[in-house]
């Protein structure tokens, strides 16, 4: 054991692990015959705790599309705006394409067909809108009182610039939002919206996807219909038991301002 | 894709979670750690096979963020936000779920970005010394001062909070 004086350097040199091993037992017998010392190397350690306690929840997030795609898309070269507009620009061809069919989602409209993630999407959108929409008092956690702070919230879990679409040309209001878990490790937002009937639909959101296809998923007969679109980066199930072409409507409206949001 | 830009995807969390300590906001770390990427993918030749892709990136990112710092000086704004903790905890609460994070959140940006940046490299990124001293471009000394200094003043924070939070509670 190497014999020499210790200081308060030395408390943030054992904290960092730079104290030589051989310098160890020498600063721990320091420690104890210093109170003083010994609980002020204590608090630094609890400060150094609740600094990762604060920011490392961001490890266990799914990465923002726009960031993969920095690393693994194509257009590296191109400057920011440039880049965002390519992907509002392919995002319109989506919606042209599914407003063609006759203002009409009729079946599933494969673009670039991946059936797999598509069905996936829609069973846990119907899912979830089977438990939750159901429920009265506990449908959503964040109500929409607290809008803003739901879409910062949901936004930030999620990892898309989220704002809860405006669908009251469509008669529905927004009743609040809860965070859920999506296939994989990711998570998804729900968005609950009611009209003055009691009818309810829900748009759940989720930020990963690699295919891109759109269409219309209907389980059982007289179960909720999801309608959904998936692009690269993102994907979006509107679920009701609305007659087909008033889904179909209020999928539309909610998809633009969705889009919107998400590349504004 | 290729190795090198596989290992750089492998990296983006570590980068995001180094840029949100450093600003706080979220919306302006994600900004950040795309400069740095994009920077980074321009510059794949300068990255030294062998090395880690870890340093390299947060070495960037280091300069990205000094260089944003200095521009936002320069237009005379304040670099830093006052720890005001009756405004502080009236604003939304964004990913920081109890007080006593939000506390430390605070505190954290009312230190110095030099401190502050030394501080998250080596109490939370988990860098040695000589690794934070090489990335900051500092001596060893240097950094050694930024991060007692810079523990120091922010342990002095917490507990002017503290203190502050204890005499609203006396008062009502």
């Amino acid at each position: 054991m190497t014999r020499r004086d210790f200081s308060e350097r030395d408390i943030h040199l054992a904290l960092d692990n730079e104290l030589p091993g051989d310098e160890r037992a020498g600063y721990e017998a320091w420690l104890e015959a210093n109170p003083e010392m010994k609980a002020r190397s204590a608090r630094y350690a609890s400060d150094n705790e609740a600094l990762h306690a604060a920011f490392s929840d961001v490890l266990d997030e799914p990465v923002p599309a726009r960031l993969q795609n920095i690393v693994i898309g194509e257009t590296v070269a191109n400057p920011p705006a440039s880049r965002s507009k390519w992907w509002f620009a392919a995002a319109a061809v989506l919606l042209l394409s599914l407003g063609g069919v006759g203002g009409y989602f009729a079946g599933a409209i494969g673009l670039d067909a991946e059936v797999g993630p598509a069905d996936r999407l829609a069973e846990e959108a119907i899912a979830a809108h089977v438990i939750y929409a159901a429920e009265k008092r506990h449908a959503v956690e964040v109500p929409a009182s607290d809008k803003d702070h739901m879409q910062t919230w949901l936004s930030n879990r999620v990892g898309l610039k989220l704002v809860a679409p405006d669908l009251t040309e469509d008669g529905f209001e927004l009743v609040g939002g809860r965070l859920l878990p999506a296939s994989g490790s990711s998570k998804a937002a729900m968005l609950l919206y009611e009209d003055a009937s009691g009818n309810r639909i829900s748009l759940f959101v989720i930020s990963e996807s690699a295919a891109k296809t759109a269409g219309v998923y209907n389980e059982e007969k007289d179960g909720p219909t999801a309608v959904y679109w998936l692009d690269r980066g993102y994907g979006c199930a509107v679920v009701g038991t609305l007659p087909n072409d008033r889904l179909n409507e209020v999928a539309k409206r909610a998809y633009k301002q969705l889009v919107s949001s998400i590349w504004s | 894709m290729d190795g090198k830009k596989a290992a750089i995807l492998g990296e983006i969390p570590r980068l995001r979670r180094y840029a949100l300590a450093l600003l706080r906001d979220r919306d302006a770390a994600d900004d950040l750690v795309q400069d740095c990427l994009e920077r980074a993918l321009s510059r794949l030749d300068n990255w030294q096979t062998g090395e880690s892709p870890r340093r390299w990136l947060f070495t960037i990112m280091h300069h990205l963020f000094i260089d944003q710092i200095r521009k936002v000086d320069r237009r005379g704004e304040a670099a830093m936000l006052s720890l005001d903790t009756d405004e502080a905890l009236a604003a939304p609460a964004e990913q920081l779920d109890t007080i006593a994070s939000r506390e430390i959140v605070n505190a954290l940006h009312a230190i110095s970005p030099e401190r502050r940046a030394a501080l998250v490299m080596v109490a939370i990124e988990g860098f040695s010394y000589a690794e934070a001293a090489n990335m900051l471009g500092v001596p060893a000394g240097t950094l050694m001062s930024r991060i007692s200094r810079g523990r120091e003043e922010l342990r002095g924070l917490l507990e002017d909070s503290a203190r502050r939070r204890t005499l609203r509670v006396v008062e009502k």
